[in-house]
């Protein structure tokens, strides 16, 4: 274990490191001079020599990557252009709204998507398991932004139960909960949809064992043979393949934080986006994406825990 | 797939794609057939949109602006009086466009690292696998966005950055595919007769290997396509007044309540075709690959 737990800790730090770089990089993908850009109209010669100054742009690139990197890794990403606040203040600023979406979204997803695909893989071939994956196969494929406008539309206009802004400013944990429960649903109702699919296959898969047949034949009844026995086993490859569904659902969220206009990480990106605030951009970027990376190692580990085999992988 | 006539593997491939096979397998199989027919109808919409469309896409009608769907509009018209179904109509030809140039990329690249990481092994392997672990390791979506932002907005921004963010995941299963090949006789065969490295790779290595990454591929083009239309929906994809289906949705976005069918007729457009490709997807997966229908669930998400 201790050995699974180091390499999964060294490939993690790999990954950080390349993170870091892919990162630094696409600031420079930015055609011409980035400083001008974005500047944009406010560029004069000294805030444009200043903000080169700040983005080292006129040291060589190596030099420019090892100062961004160690900056990077003591927290420091430099200052949003806009505001001129720390890039990771603002970040840490919007990081719960995203926080609690992104968690809203994953709960609702396992609370429709595993019963689902239990249902269909223990009624396989019947009208049930049809409607099920059509249902399923619907959710993976309609945009999520789309799926929010409509939800607004049903939800909010026709019966409205729930408020069209996805958030609010009230500290009442209630008001917030409620203004969150929209966007959650929408954000989970796509990613249950991977999760019916994943489990009516791992579940599928499992109850074909020959286990299974034994439980059966010894006259274990049913439901304790697909609850007990076969879906304790399913749900192992079901929660290695959530860690990937996460990642997911963090590029969707930024979809649905725009149709809700929530704040969020999503947001903060995009209006930084516009505002051509890259620092702030970069720094977004980077927390989104080790955040997915923390996840998906935690998950691994405990992956590791309750399965040996993959420990052995 | 048989193996073992003394020939390689190749043979089969070939017969699996053979026209009575087709026949046969695929057009036995409902969810292909279904996927087949929408995706070559909107193939043929595509491209004939200059005929078929009743009025250009960027033609407006300042008299007739939010018109309800009628007989002269059949989905209606939006806030400048351009008419609903002909943008669609010319929506098709870019998330078409897209999607088969996403694939065409990821495909060609995604094979070639994966095969080459695979098939050479050693720290060749170890060092590309390595990138391509840091680049899945970022959400496809935002990496894309991100891509976008900083090379500005166009049709070709969003083709690179798509491509960009879904080559590592054909790699990553171009790799393990070939993994499960290099063992094979023929591949040693071939090798002690003296073929050299890069010929056993174009020869026998990946075209035995493609069947599991077409079904990857497939699913990309799906994927491409939601990404594109996030993306135009965000602003961030091909510019307004293209007409985009992404675009049509976000003009909608303000008019949801009193003019509901411009935003419901686009996304029900892309989630059509996202359908359709998904069902290909399937059907490709369950008849090309009868292995891989036990991981159906594992796939690229």
């Amino acid at each position: 274990m201790v050995k699974y737990l180091a390499r999964r800790l060294f490939l993690m730090g790999i990954t950080v490191i390349g993170m870091v770089t892919v990162v630094f990089f696409l600031i420079r993908l930015i055609p011409g001079d980035p400083a001008e850009y974005m500047l944009g109209d406010y560029a004069t010669k000294e805030n444009l020599a200043a903000l080169r100054a700040e983005l080292g742009l006129n040291l060589p690139i190596y030099k420019q990557y090892l100062r961004f990197t160690q900056r990077a890794f003591t927290g420091d990403l430099g200052n949003s252009v806009v505001t001129g606040q720390p890039a990771m203040d603002e970040v840490i600023e919007s990081l719960p709204w995203s926080a609690a979406l992104a968690l809203g979204g994953i709960v609702i997803a396992i609370i429709i998507g595993v019963p689902l695909g239990v249902i269909s893989a223990v009624r396989q071939g019947s009208w049930t398991d049809l409607s099920v994956m059509l249902i399923a196969l619907a959710g993976i494929s309609f945009p999520v932004f789309w799926v929010g406008l409509v939800g607004i539309l049903i939800f909010a206009h026709e019966i409205p139960l729930f408020p069209a802004l996805g958030a609010t400013s009230s500290g009442n944990v209630l008001r917030q909960l409620h203004h969150l429960a929209l966007p959650a649903l929408v954000l989970g109702s796509s990613v249950a949809a991977y999760i019916a699919r994943l489990t009516r296959s791992a579940m599928l898969e499992v109850l074909s064992q020959e286990y299974v047949r034994v439980a059966r034949a010894m006259g274990i009844p049913e439901s304790r043979v697909v609850y007990r026995l076969a879906l304790r086993n399913a749900l192992i490859p079901v929660l290695a393949v959530i860690g990937v569904t996460f990642a997911w659902s963090l590029g969707s969220a930024i979809l649905v934080e725009a149709v809700f206009s929530r704040p969020g990480l999503g947001s903060m990106i995009l209006k930084a986006i516009f505002a051509r605030d890259y620092q702030l951009v970069q720094a977004g970027v980077m927390v989104l994406s080790l955040a997915v990376v923390l996840i998906n190692t935690s998950l691994d580990i405990v992956y590791g825990l309750v399965d040996p085999r993959v420990r052995a992988g | 797939m048989t193996q073992g006539t003394g020939r390689s593997d190749v043979y089969s491939t070939f017969k699996a794609w053979s026209l009575r096979a087709f026949g046969s397998r695929y057009l036995r199989h409902p969810g292909f057939v279904t996927g087949l027919v929408i995706m070559i109808l909107t193939s043929f919409v595509a491209l004939t949109a200059p005929w078929i469309a009743p009025y250009a896409p960027l033609e407006t009608d300042m008299s007739k602006t939010l018109a309800q769907p009628s007989w002269e509009h059949l989905l209606g018209t939006d806030q400048f009086g351009r008419d609903i179904l002909s943008r669609l109509i010319w929506g098709a030809r870019i998330s078409l466009e897209v999607a088969l140039m996403v694939v065409v990329i990821s495909l060609t690249f995604g094979t070639l690292i994966g095969a080459i990481a695979g098939y050479a092994g050693g720290w060749v392997e170890r060092c590309m696998m390595v990138v391509n672990d840091i680049l899945l390791a970022f959400p496809g979506f935002l990496l894309a966005l991100a891509l976008v932002a900083a090379r500005g907005s166009s049709l070709e921004s969003v083709i690179i950055a798509v491509s960009i963010a879904y080559t590592p995941r054909v790699a990553a299963v171009m790799r393990s595919v070939v993994l499960t090949i290099k063992p094979r006789p023929y591949i040693e065969a071939s090798q002690a007769i003296g073929m050299t490295a890069t010929r056993v790779l174009f020869v026998h290595v990946i075209p035995n290997s493609l069947p599991p990454v077409i079904v990857v591929a497939t699913v990309s083009a799906a994927t491409a396509i939601l990404a594109e239309a996030g993306l135009s929906f965000l602003g961030l994809g091909v510019q307004p007044p293209t007409a985009t289906w992404g675009n049509v949705i976000s003009d909608g976005q303000s008019y949801i309540i009193s003019n509901p069918w411009i935003s419901i007729s686009a996304g029900s457009c892309i989630a059509v075709v996202v359908i359709a490709l998904n069902l290909l997807g399937d059907g490709l997966r369950d008849t090309l690959d009868p292995q891989m229908r036990r991981y159906a669930g594992s796939r690229m998400l």
